[in-house]
């Protein structure tokens, strides 16, 4: 076998790491916006699926079914292609693929929340509604709080998912971390070193975050 | 004060409480009996509308449960409630736990519930956990932090639900003592209870329910002592 680390090109990786690390950026910023967009949407599907009306809930459902039952993939082309230029011309990539992230993700957040919120035992909000608190402040003061620890490792979970399903925008061409491998791959004609830099890239994104949640798990916990 | 007409209460096909009639008086405090099944708690849940009414009414100080245009909110702060379960709010502080409703609800500001709580606290003997979580509680303190959480709002009645069932033996003393305390100050109270010897000592009254119906209603020395009813006789006679 021949010795990888003579053979590695460490021009290409030179060349192209502001590339990178300016696609990384975009990763972090659509990363971030798909979390926060999924989060409030999330919620608001996640109570529309606990609506005690079966009626109501369908709506919520189908959409949960939809989004969590095809591919994102899938999802992304049918935004950037179809959905998109109903809204704006020329399409922004980055812009697709954060709507793409954002319904996507709100599919997974929402029944995050619902089984958050279920879990907190009946007892709780009998308390609560017991000393007069009406639905709004037995949610907000009694069983959100709880709920919320409990949703932190699954959400982090889901935000990693999220992260790394943002690769996935490379094929609209929005000019995130992918997207610039695949550039460079093009470019040169090399393999390993443009897509071991980007994995190792989005190695490092992930492990950060996973230990920024590991942190807010235990400060939560120690309360 | 509470004054219960025809209350009919079904699950789906089951029905749990037949056809209970009751008055409750001010400062009276009203022990209900009975076997496992029987209806008891339910009958205690309707009283501050945990549980919808099927049929009849309830009237809370001359209030309308059933009647749509009854602000409920406003009735259960007249109504404290003490769970089997206590039901402490986990992620607050005693005190929080205390203070929530009292600033939330009844919109008192936070110094002046302090003060409140912690004289509550001092009152049931848990002034020095003003700080801590409820998790670092044993059962008996829970069930007297839970006590004083339903005190806060400064009720008008207080509605028990097995209040000590969930209790190791040690710990149930000291929440009953509360409970005579609570009555001696003359607090309207509706008890669902096993304790025979609170319901003899501090009950003015005592029900014995059975299978959804008030089966027998008398002083305590009457229902210990001579009770009219076969029923009565027999679940006594276990449990005495």
């Amino acid at each position: 076998m021949m010795n990888i680390w003579e053979n590695i090109r460490w021009d290409i990786i030179v060349d192209y790491l502001p590339f990178f690390l300016k696609g990384a950026l975009v990763t972090i910023g659509m990363s971030l916006a798909g979390v926060l967009f999924g989060l409030a949407l999330g919620l608001l599907i996640g109570i529309g699926k606990m609506s005690p009306i079966a009626i109501a809930r369908l709506p919520f459902i189908w959409y949960v079914n939809f989004f969590r039952g095809t591919p994102l993939f899938v999802q992304i082309l049918l935004i950037h292609f179809g959905l998109m230029p109903i809204f704006m011309t020329p399409v922004n990539p980055i812009a697709s693929g954060v709507v793409a992230l954002s319904l996507n993700s709100a599919a997974y957040i929402a029944e995050i929340f619902r089984a958050g919120i279920k879990s907190i035992d009946k007892g709780q909000a009998e308390a609560a509604h017991s000393l007069g608190m009406n639905k709004l402040q037995v949610m907000w003061y009694v069983v959100l709080p709880q709920a919320f620890k409990r949703m932190v490792p699954p959400l982090g979970n889901e935000f990693i998912v999220l992260l790394k399903d943002s690769s996935l925008a490379a094929v609209i061409a929005a000019p995130e971390l992918l997207y610039w491998g695949r550039a460079a791959q093009g470019e040169y004609y090399r393999v390993w070193e443009p897509y071991l830099t980007v994995a190792l890239i989005y190695l490092i994104l992930t492990l950060t975050l996973t230990y920024l949640l590991n942190y807010l798990e235990r400060r939560l916990d120690t309360e | 004060m509470i004054s219960v007409q025809n209350l009919k209460k079904s699950f789906g096909e089951l029905e749990v409480l037949k056809d209970i009639s009751v008055e409750v008086n001010p400062q009276e405090v009203v022990v209900v009996i009975g076997p496992s099944g029987s209806g008891k708690s339910t009958f205690l849940r309707c009283l501050n509308l945990m549980e919808s009414i099927t049929d009849g009414q309830v009237l809370i100080e001359g209030k309308d449960l059933t009647d749509k245009q009854t602000n409920i909110n406003e009735i259960r702060t007249e109504v404290g409630m003490v769970f089997q379960q206590f039901n402490l709010f986990p992620h607050k502080t005693v005190l929080d736990n205390i203070t929530l409703a009292m600033t939330v609800v009844r919109k008192w500001n936070k110094r002046e519930a302090e003060e409140k709580a912690l004289k509550l606290l001092e009152k049931v003997g848990l002034k020095e956990k003003a700080q801590v979580y409820p998790d670092s509680l044993s059962g008996g303190q829970k069930q007297r932090v839970a006590i004083a959480r339903a005190l806060g709002m400064e009720p008008k009645i207080m509605l028990f639900d097995e209040p000590t069932s969930a209790l190791d033996p040690e710990m149930v003393g000291e929440v009953l003592e509360v409970m005579k305390q609570l009555a001696k100050e003359g607090m309207t109270m509706v008890v669902v209870t096993h304790e025979m010897g609170f319901a003899r000592e501090v009950g003015d009254r005592v029900i014995f329910m059975d299978e959804g119906y008030i089966v027998e209603e008398n002083e305590p020395e009457e229902i210990f002592g001579n009770p009219q009813n076969e029923r009565t006789k027999a679940f006594l006679s276990k449990v005495l």
